[in-house]
């Protein structure tokens, strides 16, 4: 990490025309605060090396400690191009918390930012994953007979424990696969550690993103039947 | 740097207040009032009254009396008509436009009558100021207060209430929060707070979280019909079918006042009189039983929204004059199975947080941090009327969030936005915010050009909008219009309208302000009199004669309030200050005699 940050870009303050590491807050020279750079991310912001493991009580403690910083009730004296850029670095503070808060949105920031972003929901929802083939198979024959049944005036109770049933599979594919999210997790985490080559990154970051487009596609599957629920 | 007020804008009461030594205090008229009714009247001559003034007036010139405005705030013509129809004043406007309201020849926005109620708040400030013998005695920046669910168009034109008003608004915060922080519930390490307010017209309840200092409502929900003034509708529909439903405007008036002052009294005493019967606490109860019972469904149905068991509740805040009833406190304490807190006044609790709002940002004090959240979903209109979201509700706020265009033409130069909130999938199920129309995009080929519209909500929860073409990076134009509100123009030239009613305002407002220190030297004193110990007093402590006298100073202020001349009105109430002096004195030892051998004042 430590060669990573000498080796950043650095921002130019607007106030004294001093420069400063690209994720400093406060102009070292002139101590106001900074524009907010378009360099960097979420990660560095925060002060976190780029891994998805991260105790939440740290990231907590952060997120406040942060904008206790440069929250824009603090600059309300200030001159306007300090209140716009405490405005803006605390807006960035507050989708950078929301987005590293749960390790899914967590992953799927890390694939943006290593350039492998998932296609988007729609599109991901479109295609079916090949390790999901046969649940989705077995869901869909079954959805068509219970809405057959429904049409056909079978009790409701007798509907509901059929969708019951339906569900189960595919919560069991849930939790093996956040099951999975998590041991690639600490995969990545490790590779992180030990600065490992972009070669050896490349794998992970690959079956994370395998992983994400998964979890739309169960994540789907899942509304599908409350939306039948709903309709008994 | 000028002074920082907060404000409590409220439906039917508003109140100013400020940080004195560390404590928040709400700023009372000379007479004592710290609440100023949301209601303005223009005379014939187009003199523009508000608050009491206004609302007596409400009796005698009904037509050019408007009062409620906040519920028409940041809505259009369509929005309202319902409640149109139910109110005495004219409400009209362009259909698909901003609502606009009759008051005398004139018709006005809801901010700008807003900004009337506003301007009297930020008068009553800078005279307390002044009378302080503060050098700086100007008021141009405030904190303003909302409703936690009021959405972009409902800020925004409370906004632009303030700075018609020559009010900087630094901060719009919402009620829940600002009764929250009056409490200084932030100070408690985490919790879950409910925040029922339940005021003349309406009733609001929201569930807080509160860790670390920093605030996030969880749900809020309410009836926007629904307060105090049913209490008094019901007494009413009681003694009207006692004495008879035909009666003069006047006698109505009269029944109105005694069976408000009959609710008063019942929150302190187990009986009282109305119409000359007695009348106890017991039956007070069982005919409101039937209102203080709808406010408690919107409550379960607020704590599961935030997906909590009323249990889990570990602070309940009253707000709103109607939690004084005891019968509304014992429900609200049953449904959440612990005693709310009511030591602040009900009245200006909110007033009282905004206080210590615009304290924090005056003073820069980094103890206390208030993070509100946006009440709503913020999108944008895609193929097939359906929105989608880009910065997701319950958000933290200031908060970002961005979209890409592109174009569908060869050389397209611009892109129409439609940007809505709301929650539903629908954009005809939502509220629209604006309209935006992206120009200046360089002419290419039809898709490649790559326009990043960014949204950002503020500290306030209101909108702006930026744009920026990727592949040029140029930055764009954008045109706002707001579907209900008002353009900087607009704004602009209501501020400059607004200078040319300040003098006719003034003297009005003098002679305002006397009124209301009259009315309260006359409700002392009529207090006092009809206290049970007076009696006791008039034989064993006041000189002969010296009841007589009062009584007739007090028949000779209550005629000259009637009429229009102030240094008369002056000159009564102090004769009647005089008069009174000495039953003051003595109803006052006798309290302290009474506090001091712990027994209460009724005991005696």
């Amino acid at each position: 990490m430590t060669s990573q940050i000498t080796a950043s870009p650095l921002q130019v303050c607007r106030d004294c025309g001093g420069g400063a590491p690209v994720d400093a807050h406060f102009c070292p020279q002139c101590t106001k605060i900074l524009t907010i750079s378009r360099h960097g991310d979420y990660f560095r912001f925060l002060g976190l090396p780029r891994k998805l493991h991260i105790g939440a009580n740290d990231l907590d403690q952060r997120f406040r400690g942060l904008s206790r910083q440069f929250h824009p009730d603090y600059f309300v004296n200030a001159a306007p191009a300090e209140r716009r850029a405490s405005l803006e670095r605390s807006s960035y503070l507050n989708d950078a918390y929301r987005t590293l808060k749960s390790l899914i949105s967590r992953v799927e920031y890390l694939l943006q930012v290593e350039g492998l972003a998932a296609r988007s929901p729609q599109e991901a929802s479109q295609q079916v994953p090949q390790s999901l083939l046969q649940e989705v198979f077995a869901l869909n024959e079954e959805l068509d007979e219970i809405r057959d049944l429904r049409a056909s005036g079978t009790p409701a109770d007798q509907l509901k424990a059929r969708l019951e049933k339906a569900r189960g599979p595919i919560d069991e594919k849930r939790a093996s696969h956040e099951a999975q999210l998590d041991e690639l997790s600490t995969k990545w985490d490790a590779l992180v550690d030990r600065n490992a080559a972009d070669a050896e990154r490349r794998p992970v970051l690959e079956a994370l993103r395998e992983r994400v487009l998964e979890r739309n596609y169960i994540n789907n599957l899942l509304a599908g039947i409350e939306r039948e629920m709903s309709n008994v | 740097m000028s002074k920082i007020v907060g404000i409590d804008l409220g439906t039917t009461n508003s109140l100013v207040a400020f940080v004195k030594d560390g404590a928040p205090v709400v700023i009372r008229d000379r007479g004592g009032d710290a609440l100023v009714p949301s209601v303005v009247s223009a005379a014939e001559d187009g003199t523009v009254y508000v608050g009491r003034e206004a609302q007596r007036r409400l009796l005698t010139d009904a037509a050019r009396t408007v009062y409620s405005v906040k519920r028409f705030m940041g809505k259009g013509l369509d929005d309202v008509k319902g409640e149109a129809s139910l109110l005495p004043f004219r409400v009209g406007g362009d259909a698909g436009g901003v609502v606009k309201i009759g008051l005398g020849a004139k018709e006005f926005t809801p901010p700008e009558i807003s900004a009337f109620i506003l301007r009297d708040l930020k008068h009553r400030a800078e005279a307390f100021f002044a009378a302080q013998g503060e050098v700086d005695n100007e008021v141009e920046r405030a904190v303003i207060t909302v409703p936690a669910y009021f959405n972009d168009a409902q800020r925004t034109a409370t906004r632009d209430a303030g700075r018609i008003a020559g009010l900087d608004v630094v901060r719009i915060i919402n009620e829940p929060t600002a009764a929250s922080l009056a409490y200084g519930l932030d100070k408690r390490h985490s919790g879950l707070i409910a925040v029922y307010d339940l005021g003349g017209g309406t009733f609001d309840i929201s569930i807080l979280r509160v860790e670390d200092g920093v605030f996030q409502v969880l749900s809020t929900g309410g009836d926007t019909h629904l307060g105090g003034d049913d209490i008094d509708l019901l007494l009413m529909h009681k003694v009207l079918a006692e004495v008879g439903w035909s009666q003069t405007a006047e006698k109505v008036q009269e029944i109105r006042k005694a069976v408000i002052q009959a609710k008063w009294d019942l929150s302190d005493r187990e009986e009282t009189e109305i119409n000359g019967k007695r009348y106890t606490r017991a039956d007070f109860e069982t005919l409101i039983r039937p209102i203080v019972d709808r406010t408690l469904d919107p409550c379960r149905q607020a704590i599961t929204d935030a997906g909590l068991d009323a249990s889990q509740i570990d602070e309940v805040v009253l707000v709103g004059g109607s939690t004084r009833i005891p019968l509304v406190r014992r429900l609200v304490g049953e449904l959440f199975g612990r005693t709310p807190h009511s030591e602040l006044n009900p009245d200006e609790v909110v007033a009282l947080g905004a206080a210590v709002q615009a304290d924090i940002l005056a003073t820069g004090n980094r103890e206390m941090l208030l993070l509100d959240v946006t009440p709503l979903s913020l999108g944008i209109e895609t193929m097939g009327g359906v929105m989608s979201k880009i910065i997701m509700r319950n958000s933290t706020i200031p908060a970002t969030g961005s979209e890409t265009f592109t174009t569908a033409a060869d050389n397209q130069t611009a892109v129409d936005i439609h940007v809505l909130q709301g929650e539903r999938e629908l954009i005809a199920d939502n509220r629209s915010l604006a309209r935006f129309r992206l120009r200046g995009i360089p002419p290419m080929p039809a898709g490649l050009a790559r326009v990043q519209v960014q949204f950002q909500i503020d500290a306030n929860g209101i909108l702006s909008v930026t744009a920026r073409e990727l592949r040029t990076d140029i930055e764009q134009t954008i045109e706002v219009k707001p579907s209900y509100g008002l353009t900087d123009d607009e704004v602009e030239r209501m501020l400059l309208d607004s200078f040319e009613h300040a003098e006719a305002d003034f003297a009005a407002r003098l002679l305002i302000e006397e009124r209301n220190e009259a009315e309260s030297v006359i409700l002392a004193t009529e207090k006092t009199m009809r206290a049970p110990e007076f009696p006791e007093i008039a034989g064993k402590d006041l000189a002969p004669g010296e009841q007589r006298r009062i009584e007739a100073a007090l028949a000779e202020l209550k005629a000259a309030i009637g009429q229009d001349d102030r240094e008369v009105i002056h000159e009564k109430t102090h004769a009647l200050n005089d008069a009174t002096k000495h039953l003051a004195e003595v109803a006052m030892n006798r309290s302290v005699q009474a506090a001091l051998s712990g027994r209460n004042v009724n005991e005696i």
